[in-house]
């Protein structure tokens, strides 16, 4: 496998840093060569920056690839508009090679040089296709049979397909197969797709932020989904820390919201409070403490033959 | 330099499609809020009436629209031109304009939260990229400078 720089990102670093510890805690469990780079700016926030000035958009994201470019490696991010700025960034040089130059004539002033050749992935699809589900197998030490997963992608992680290339777009699957191969149920439901929303918070229109909010979590709550797991913090601040606020105005929806890496994490034995679970606004006790219930569960075959008797007693 | 810059020969074909309207979340949960009426009035040179609306900040830049367009060039993209549009006349929401200034100042939308990542025993963060990001960022307005005057005196 090849060496990959890890992109956190402004929002993990600012704001939830346990996400970095769990994400640091898979990493080194599966034994991933990563590395922390230095020099890197925020990849920009494309709703951000993009809207204010293109060209500081494109070349922001230029430089942070430039640096992985210039160490001969790659780069894994666990935040979705990370991956996915930068991505669409490195597409639209390489599809134009006159900007291409102009990008490259200003980060020569800088001793830099963006190439375009290292390759860019979210944290989801990067389990998926490079460490793979049967080594994740192989790897935890107890799995999530009987427990009832809604998904959320994020937007970011599959859109814009022509610059990730990592899933279908409109109908995604490999996160899917990550939460099938831990044991896990993993719910199909009508608002699955549905952006979270949380943008609108960053353009000052917080209630309607909350109504994009509302719509998945009743829904999820309708169909009994013991939690939320998602991969990006944006989506995480909209369902962990919007559904908070709501619950603080009476409407409580108790739907626990969990990062992939928490979720792998749990799988490979380390405890909530290792991974910083403890640390979400919404308690996911519920969460563990079904968890908790299924696993001392007797296996159905426990105690068998003593109900059996005659001709077709076992053994 | 490096604008971003409407293709109006597409969205002409926006103006007779849609396909964007039955899967935008916009669309579906914000009244009021229609790509046809936005494109319509662009390719009608009225633009302008949509520079102060907050619809054209209620596009959540999905990508949806962009996936499903005939074109592969998606209605997010008008938007984003009025955007920018709306930004140079200082009509961007007041938190926009927060994290834009942040953003230039500090390269970041935020610094590491240094005693949390001491409670979770992370390491220190790296360097960060402040300095020269805002020297490539002169840069570029520099260069910015120098072309309008060239093309002023054409």
């Amino acid at each position: 496998m090849r060496e990959f720089a890890v992109f956190w990102g402004c929002t993990i670093q600012t704001r939830f840093p346990f996400i970095e510890k769990s994400t640091r805690l898979v990493l080194e469990s599966f034994q991933l060569p990563y590395r922390d780079v230095d020099g890197f700016t925020c990849c920009p926030e494309k709703s951000l920056v993009n809207n204010i000035d293109h060209g500081a958009f494109v070349l922001t994201a230029a430089r942070n690839v430039a640096l992985v470019d210039e160490l001969d490696i790659d780069l894994v991010s666990p935040c979705t508009g990370c991956v996915s700025n930068l991505a669409t960034v490195k597409g639209e040089l390489n599809a134009n090679p006159r900007e291409k130059a102009e990008v490259n004539s200003l980060l020569k002033e800088v001793g830099r040089e963006f190439k375009g050749s290292s390759r860019l992935q979210h944290l989801v699809p990067f389990f998926h296709d490079a460490v793979g589900i049967h080594k994740i197998r192989q790897k935890i030490k107890r799995d999530f049979t009987g427990m009832r997963i809604a998904l959320h992608y994020g937007c970011h992680m599959i859109r814009p397909s022509h610059a990730l290339k990592n899933d279908d777009p409109l109908n995604p699957v490999k996160f899917d197969n990550l939460i099938r191969g831990l044991g896990a149920e993993s719910l199909q439901f009508s608002s699955k797709l549905m952006c979270c929303g949380q943008g609108l918070d960053r353009v000052d229109e917080h209630d309607r932020a909350l109504d994009f909010a509302r719509i998945k979590l009743k829904e999820l709550r309708a169909i009994g989904a013991d939690a939320l797991v998602l991969c990006c913090p944006s989506c995480f601040l909209q369902f962990d820390n919007n559904q908070f606020l709501m619950e603080k105005e009476g409407e409580k929806l108790g739907i626990p919201i969990i990062y992939f890496t928490e979720l792998l994490g749990l799988s490979l034995g380390y405890s909530a409070e290792e991974l910083g679970i403890t640390n979400h606004r919404i308690d996911c006790s519920p969460f563990l403490a079904k968890w908790e219930e299924l696993s001392s569960r007797p296996a159905p075959s426990v105690g068998i033959e003593a109900g059996l008797t005659g001709p077709n007693v076992l053994g | 330099m490096l604008d971003a810059k409407l293709n109006f020969k597409l969205l002409e074909m926006c103006s007779r499609c849609g396909a964007c309207y039955s899967i935008c979340p916009s669309c579906m949960n914000i009244p009021g809020y229609d790509p046809r009426a936005v494109i319509k009035d662009i390719l009608n040179g009225e633009h302008e009436k949509w520079l102060s609306s907050r619809h054209i900040w209620e596009c959540l830049e999905c990508h949806y629209c962009l996936e499903m367009c005939y074109q592969h060039y998606g209605f997010e993209n008008a938007m984003t031109a009025l955007r920018n549009i709306a930004a140079r006349k200082g009509l961007h929401p007041p938190q926009v304009k927060r994290g834009w200034e942040m953003f230039v100042k500090t390269s970041r939308l935020g610094e590491p939260a240094l005693p949390a990542r001491k409670k979770f025993g992370l390491p220190e963060p790296k360097a960060s990229g402040a300095e020269e990001f805002r020297k490539l960022y002169a840069l570029l307005q520099e260069r910015r400078a120098a072309g309008n005057k060239e093309d002023k005196t054409k």
